[in-house]
């Protein structure tokens, strides 16, 4: 077979490939729309409808279909995503700024740190289960829950800070220190503006990886929801329509929060390049 | 002149290090006491509380073997390690399968930058849909009446719906491939970008064919990033329970559910257990794997 004919049948693959990846979630999404509260999560859509987005919030007439318990949950989850970015993202750039020198025992640091996203959440969050019932404390979502989100997205905001550092020009704040300008103005005014981008990314990976954490979250949080759990709470029943059209809100949550964080991105690209022309002006 | 900056820049740092030999320490305490409380400490307690004893509710600090020997000798605990092993590696296998097509047109074929980041980008999208959404959307897919047997009844395949697509070990593979692949493609399609086109002209130019190529060149080329690829898909898989929560209609148990369930009876020491047997199983899994490629070589 030649190169050409070869790179035509990928080509075709690939496009199987991705039909692969979405075709589940396209259905879910269309599914979405069936009529309520009669019409199942099957085929075929009886009639098109947005029944199933106001039964999430509440608008239908009661049914034998009990609403998601989101309300209480949403709230939960974001506090928690909320405080897990800003943790972990401090975290993440002072260990990153350690990290600009060598020193001894970088490498156990290094694999410690790391070890935070390799182990899975079942067994952390089993630990964490048995330490909390050993010493007599009570699981919740801003306690126990959160320390292990912590946990699990400090060592992605490590790396990203520590990436950034690389290629980090340290003569700019060796100018500044040169000045007689103290070390804690010089982060203010000269460092966190350079590596602000990371930081950005740094609180998005954080951010999202918390908000949509489970099964550490499973274990350690006690009675409390937050929404992965009550989306996990309808594995072990008849789905309905409700979840599919939840699926596709937190989606678009998402896709919201990816669009914020490029405009942040543009708006402090543009502002450097601004300073920049009025420097060479 | 490269030597002189060079020189330049670790007399920078000895003259830094000597102004602030504590700071780095100050700034990396926090981080490294909160791994050891949040992280290592849960780890070490789940060994140490796998040897104590269990009673009907609680578990109580006399250290015993017990539970390590009811977990070996019943067969409900050896059929979920057995399930948990077959499991991955059927996974394992189906994302490399799937996964290394792809990412060899994305990572080899495809020789416009843009569109090779569009790709990637096309196959990233889908983590923006909850996990455990990703997962649920399986359940309209494979039911039966379900998507796949609705298409398959009315292009003539078959006439009655398959009905071991859904609720069987064969949704949770489907569904773990799905949502898995994709950790194969990214690392695959990288170490195929990096591969220097002038070898292959030149095996083309030789008169080799495309699969002589393949066997000689691409595919040892890429093998690190296949190996990384497995590390991912392995803990992660390994570490999994939702998706057979989800999926199998509670016919497939995986070291992780008897976990889920344990902790949910209050059985403390026999969730250890599985715990420690998981912990082990997977080291001794990533370890294995990184025997195969020495990655500090090749990366």
């Amino acid at each position: 077979m030649n190169a050409s004919g070869m790179k035509l049948s990928l080509g075709a693959y690939t496009a199987l490939f991705l039909v692969f990846l979405y075709g589940p979630l396209v259905v879910l999404a269309i599914l979405s729309f069936q009529t309520g509260p009669e019409g199942g999560p099957q085929f075929p859509i009886i009639e098109w409808s947005t029944y199933w987005y106001k039964h999430l919030f509440g608008l239908t007439p009661p049914s034998r279909i009990a609403p998601l318990p989101i309300e209480q949950a949403l709230v939960r989850s974001l506090g928690l995503a909320v405080m897990t970015m800003i943790v972990s993202t401090v975290l993440g750039v002072t260990a990153a700024q350690a990290f600009r020198r060598k020193f001894r025992g970088s490498g156990v640091v290094f694999y410690l740190i790391v070890l935070g996203m390799m182990v899975p959440g079942v067994l952390v969050g089993l630990g964490m289960a048995l330490v909390a019932n050993t010493l007599g404390i009570d699981r919740h979502w801003w306690s126990t829950a959160f320390v292990l989100h912590v946990v699990y997205t400090f060592p992605f905001a490590f790396l990203v800070m520590l990436a950034i550092f690389n290629r980090f020009d340290p003569s700019m704040e060796e100018a500044s220190w040169s000045l007689g300008v103290t070390p804690a103005r010089t982060f203010r005014k000269v460092t966190f503006p350079l590596i602000f981008p990371g930081v950005l990314s740094a609180m998005l990976f954080a951010f999202t990886l918390s908000y949509d954490e489970f099964s550490r979250t499973l274990f350690a949080s006690g009675r409390d929801l937050t929404l992965p759990l009550a989306i996990y709470g309808t594995f072990s029943v008849e789905v309905h329509p409700n979840v599919f059209a939840f699926g596709v809100l937190t989606t678009l949550f998402s896709f919201a929060l990816l669009g914020t964080y490029a405009a942040l991105m543009m708006l402090s690209v543009r502002r450097a390049k601004r300073i920049a022309i009025q420097e060479e002006a | 002149m490269s030597m002189m900056a060079v020189a330049e820049q670790t007399e920078t740092e000895t003259v830094a290090e000597k102004k602030s030999p504590g700071k780095a320490l100050w700034l990396l305490a926090p981080g490294v006491i909160w791994m050891t409380l949040f992280l290592v400490l849960p780890i070490l307690m789940m060994v140490y509380v796998s040897f104590w004893t269990q009673t009907t509710f609680t578990i109580e600090p006399t250290l015993t073997l017990k539970s390590w020997i009811t977990f070996f000798t019943s067969d409900t605990y050896l059929g979920a390690l057995w399930t948990t092993v077959r499991i991955w590696l059927i996974v394992l296998v189906a994302t490399v399968l799937v996964g290394y097509p792809a990412a060899l047109f994305v990572g080899l074929f495809v020789k416009n930058k843009a569109l090779q980041t569009v790709l990637l980008v096309l196959c990233v999208i889908p983590f923006w849909t909850s996990f455990l959404i990703r997962v649920l959307a399986w359940r309209p897919m494979l039911g039966k009446e379900g998507a796949i047997n609705m298409i398959l009844m009315n292009l003539g395949i078959t006439d009655a719906p398959i009905e071991v697509l859904l609720f069987s070990e064969l949704s949770v593979i489907i569904g773990m491939t799905q949502i898995y692949c994709v950790f194969m493609v990214g690392p695959i399609a990288f170490m195929l970008g990096r591969i220097d086109t002038s070898i292959i002209e030149a095996a083309q130019d030789l008169g080799a064919g495309f699969w002589r190529i393949f066997r000689t060149i691409i595919l040892p080329l890429s093998m690190p990033g296949v190996v990384v690829g497995a590390i991912f898909v392995s803990v992660m898989v390994l570490g999994e329970f939702a998706t057979s929560a989800a999926l199998s209609g509670r016919k497939v148990n995986l070291l992780g559910n008897i976990i889920v369930t344990q902790v949910g009876s209050l059985k403390w020491a026999f969730a250890a257990v599985a715990g420690v047997v998981l912990t082990i199983l997977m080291g001794a899994v990533v370890a294995a794997l990184l025997r195969v490629v020495d990655l500090r070589k090749e990366l």
